[in-house]
């Protein structure tokens, strides 16, 4: 009797210690290209946050209201980062006078000079920020680099991809935070948005402000 | 009672492969314990594991901002660890990246000397350190990491003439 308690217990155990291993599994495969980050839903406001810019300046994600925003996290040590700016400085050109703007928050330890010089030397031509482990919680961890959220008018998340896509396929996202280009029709394997693309909702907020590594 | 170790290490050993096929990692296989004569030095060979599907940067990756593989060893006092040698990265082209980048990928190793002074006392010695690397696969990338390494150095006196 002593003996089948102890080898339940023990099944017991290993069972939950599997059923964890595959949901840390599950949370992988989400984070695929072309899968929205864990924790992070499309439809949902974007949330706030303020970081410091290239040139110290305090910037905010509601200071982009009506924009459609990219917001794209990358690092100096990530080369499919690297390989994605040259499109989104591309992008910020073609759709900027449509009301689009790129975000960059740069997620690595190497150091704001380093960092500065990285984006000088890629000729980065949109706002570059100096990233927060807490903003990255709020926007599910950003586990993987490069994470990106495209987020249209009103504030709200229409999609996010974990890791690097075609250059067809972000412009895809792009307009359909910008409203040019219905939910769900941006790309065979794109992620539909929840969202509505005009509805009326709240203004972003930025109640991460502040926030420390 | 036996039975059912057993079967607990069984599905033990059952989690941890399944636990293996998430997220980059890079295991350190320990190698056999290195003898090594008191007042001198032995040859060391670390072997590491990059679990499939991912790439860690070679110790010479070729762009200054890419992280570079690093082994750092903290050997016991009257033991020093020198002469550590990386192998050469193999050259991986990502075509949506468009470079080419030194990684290393499945099985490598990385060898070093270990020298004993000549005052230190025969007996089993535990080196301990870590291996710090930055994975990627295919499309993503992954925060740098450590993995801890160790290995073992057995001291034995030196044949007096």
């Amino acid at each position: 009797m002593k003996r089948n308690i102890v080898i339940f217990g023990i099944t017991v155990v290993v069972v939950a210690l599997l059923l964890f291993m595959n949901d840390i599994t599950t949370k992988k495969a989400d984070a695929s290209p072309e899968a929205a980050n864990t924790g992070i839903k499309t439809g949902q406001i974007a949330p706030g946050f303020e970081l410091q810019d290239l040139n110290g300046k305090q910037v905010k994600l509601s200071d982009f209201r009506g924009k459609a925003v990219v917001l794209n996290f990358w690092a100096t040590w990530c080369s499919p980062c690297k390989a994605e700016i040259p499109w989104f400085e591309d992008f910020q050109k073609q759709y900027g006078p449509q009301g689009l703007q790129v975000i960059g928050v740069a997620m690595d330890d190497s150091g704001h000079e380093k960092i500065a010089e990285f984006a000088k030397q890629m000729g980065m031509n949109y706002p570059v920020l100096f990233g927060k482990e807490a903003v990255g919680q709020e926007y599910g961890g950003v586990n993987f680099l490069p994470s990106t959220f495209y987020i249209d008018r009103q504030g709200r998340i229409t999609d996010s991809v974990a890791g690097i896509i075609d250059r067809k396929d972000i412009e895809s996202k792009l307009k359909v935070a910008l409203g040019d280009q219905a939910p769900g029709i941006a790309t065979p394997s794109s992620t539909p948005p929840n969202t509505v693309a005009n509805s009326v909702v709240p203004n972003r907020s930025d109640s991460t402000a502040g926030a420390s590594k | 009672m036996k039975r059912a170790l057993l079967f607990a290490a069984v599905l033990a050993f059952a989690a941890a492969a399944y636990a293996q096929d998430f997220g980059p990692s890079v295991t350190a296989l320990t190698p056999d314990p290195v003898t090594v004569v008191a007042g001198k030095s032995a040859p060391v060979t670390l072997n590491f594991r990059v679990n499939q599907g991912f790439h860690i940067n070679s110790n010479k990756p070729n762009s200054e901002i890419l992280i570079p593989t690093e082994l750092k060893l903290d050997p016991p006092s009257q033991l020093m660890v020198a002469d550590v040698k990386y192998p050469p990265g193999e050259m991986l082209s990502l075509p949506i990246v468009n470079e080419k980048i030194s990684v290393y990928s499945g099985d490598f190793q990385i060898g070093a000397r270990v020298l004993a002074v000549r005052a230190i006392s025969p007996g089993t010695y535990r080196v301990r350190g870590t291996l710090r690397f930055q994975a990627c696969n295919d499309r993503q990338c992954f925060p740098p990491r450590t993995t801890p390494v160790h290995f073992d150095v057995h001291i034995v006196r030196a044949r007096r003439r």
